[in-house]
């Protein structure tokens, strides 16, 4: 049994992978289904006053779906990736596997099923959310979906390599998983800096919504600079965690 | 070629102002059994996590003649979600020995584990914890053997299983095993050192520990009525290094045994002592330990 065997027995036998299709299929359904009877559920909760609400779209099926659901799923994918990546955190079975193999052939097959997985259930929700919406409002832009979706994937996998550079600077998995999130959290406000913001990788989750209504294409820079900084961030966290100590 | 197993030179390892461990030297004989003794905090973990590459000492070198090396540390632990029977395929795969189904079984029977060979390690007591790592450790086929205070958490019956299935190991894996023990350390081990407060204070045989570090020989001869005249008798004698007297009971030590087994009996005689018993007090491990590391 090889080291990838395990990481796939991880994601199944703790259910991280029914907990993270769960969370974006979940909002895959409500997506379209908030963007097509937001009007008839305010009206029914009698919501006093006049509040203005965009009629039901394709596109606000989908923003609605992405929006909420990288809310929740960025956070249950840190707190996973943190549960894998941060194994330090038990000595003892740090020990078992790093007197055994290198910290690259640990680590490997982590960042890759972890990642996958996430990037699989947020296509899933994405699919999902898709369809619902041709069934109860109109089809959205294909392409545009599939190009919003790459961009989702590429912040996602990110998201999973900044938790593996916060495991290696700190062994607690909440402490890693919170790191991240923060860099995440202060990433996203940058993106509001004049010239410096399109660069950033936050940039790329405004991408989806921007693309499915319609928007020109202009994220080569943050593609670039998601790329550059996920490399850097998984070769840190091999670095760092090569001359730790345990 | 060397015939030692591990070579290590003046290792110190240093944790800000703290010694953890102070210029120790010393060496493993190939396929021996090893003991690492001390007591609680005297370095043993320390110098074990630095011989399995998981720590870099501050100071000295040491070397390694062995490819594959395996350490158990003192409370294993392992992925909850796997079973006993995984958990040790894992190990033989990254080992990269053969893990046939049969092989992964015969060594989960050698530790006692088959009736929970398919169970997750999650519902494992520690005892099973400490079986299951020697599992997983020995299905590797170490040329060198690391072992953290290994049957510090079993029941007897555990105990005496891993102490036979270090013994076993001998000649066919080196094996380094620490240990507070004494009693552990003296039934396998061919060699010992002993470590105390991150320094090495004794290196070699057990027999040799009882004859260098036990301060010579010393005998019991109780004596009926004055012991007077027999105190002062021995007092004479050069080779006599101490006397005690304790009512009718006069304790004389020596460097060697040589005079004491050939000339005391005589000397006894010849003062015409009426001796009632004689015959040489044998320390234990525990007070020759409790000595060297005072």
């Amino acid at each position: 049994m090889n080291l990838w065997r395990v990481e796939w027995l991880r994601i199944w036998r703790t259910r991280t992978v029914w907990i993270l299709f769960g969370i974006f299929i979940f909002f895959g359904i409500l997506g379209p289904l908030t963007a097509q009877f937001l009007p008839e559920i305010v009206e029914r909760a009698g919501v006093a006053g006049e509040i203005d609400l965009p009629p039901p779209s394709p596109e606000l099926a989908m923003s609605q779906y992405v929006g909420n659901a990288l809310q929740i799923g960025v956070l249950a994918i840190a707190f996973i990736a943190a549960s894998a990546l941060a194994f330090d955190s038990k000595p003892e079975i740090s020990v078992f596997y790093r007197t055994r193999a290198t910290i690259t052939e640990i680590l490997t097959p982590r960042y890759v099923v972890i990642a996958g997985t996430a990037v699989a259930a947020f296509i899933s929700g994405t699919v999902i959310a898709f369809v619902l919406s041709t069934a109860l409002i109109g089809t959205p832009d294909a392409l545009a979906t599939l190009k919003g979706s790459a961009l989702i994937a590429l912040y996602i996998v990110l998201a999973v390599a900044l938790v593996g550079l916060m495991s290696s600077l700190i062994s607690s998995v909440p402490g890693a998983a919170l790191l991240g999130i923060g860099t995440l959290i202060i990433l996203g406000i940058a993106t509001m800096v004049p010239y410096v913001g399109p660069w950033l990788p936050s940039y790329l989750v405004g991408g989806f919504d921007m693309l499915v209504a319609g928007g020109e294409f202009d994220y080569w820079g943050a593609i670039l600079v998601t790329m550059i900084a996920t490399a850097a961030a998984t070769w840190a966290s091999i670095i760092l965690m090569e001359r730790r100590e345990v | 070629m060397s015939t030692n197993a591990v070579e290590a030179t003046t290792i110190t390892k240093r944790y800000g102002n703290i010694v953890a461990l102070d210029a120790v030297t010393l060496s493993v004989p190939k396929g021996s059994v090893y003991g690492l003794v001390g007591p609680n905090g005297a370095g043993k973990t320390t110098l074990l996590g630095i011989l399995a590459g998981l720590r870099s000492p501050t100071g000295g070198t040491f070397s390694i003649a062995s490819s594959r090396v395996s350490v158990l540390p003192d409370t294993p632990r392992f992925e909850p979600w796997l079973t006993a029977r995984e958990t040790v395929q894992v190990s033989a795969t990254l080992a990269d020995v053969p893990n046939s189904p049969a092989a992964v079984s015969d060594i989960l029977e050698r530790t006692g584990l088959t009736d929970a060979a398919d169970r997750k390690v999650s519902g494992f007591s520690r005892g099973m914890l400490q079986r299951l790592g020697i599992a997983a450790a020995v299905v590797s086929r170490p040329d060198l053997l690391l072992l953290d205070e290994p049957a510090a958490a079993l029941d007897p019956q555990g105990r005496r299983e891993v102490l036979d299935l270090v013994a076993d190991l001998r000649g066919e894996s080196t094996v380094v095993f620490s240990s507070h023990i004494l009693d552990d350390v003296q039934e396998v081990c061919d060699e010992i050192a002993i470590l105390t407060r991150g320094s090495l204070v004794y290196q070699g045989t057990l027999d040799g520990l009882m004859r260098d570090v036990a301060h010579g020989y010393t005998y019991r001869i109780e004596i009926r009525g004055d012991t007077g005249p027999a105190a002062r008798v021995l007092r004479a004698c050069n080779w006599v290094t101490q006397i005690e007297v304790e009512d009718s009971v006069v304790f004389v030590s020596a460097d060697s045994t040589v005079e004491l087994e050939s000339e005391l009996v005589p000397l006894l005689a010849d003062v015409g002592v009426p001796v009632v018993s004689i015959g040489p007090i044998e320390q234990s491990l525990e007070d020759v330990f409790l000595d060297v590391t005072r």
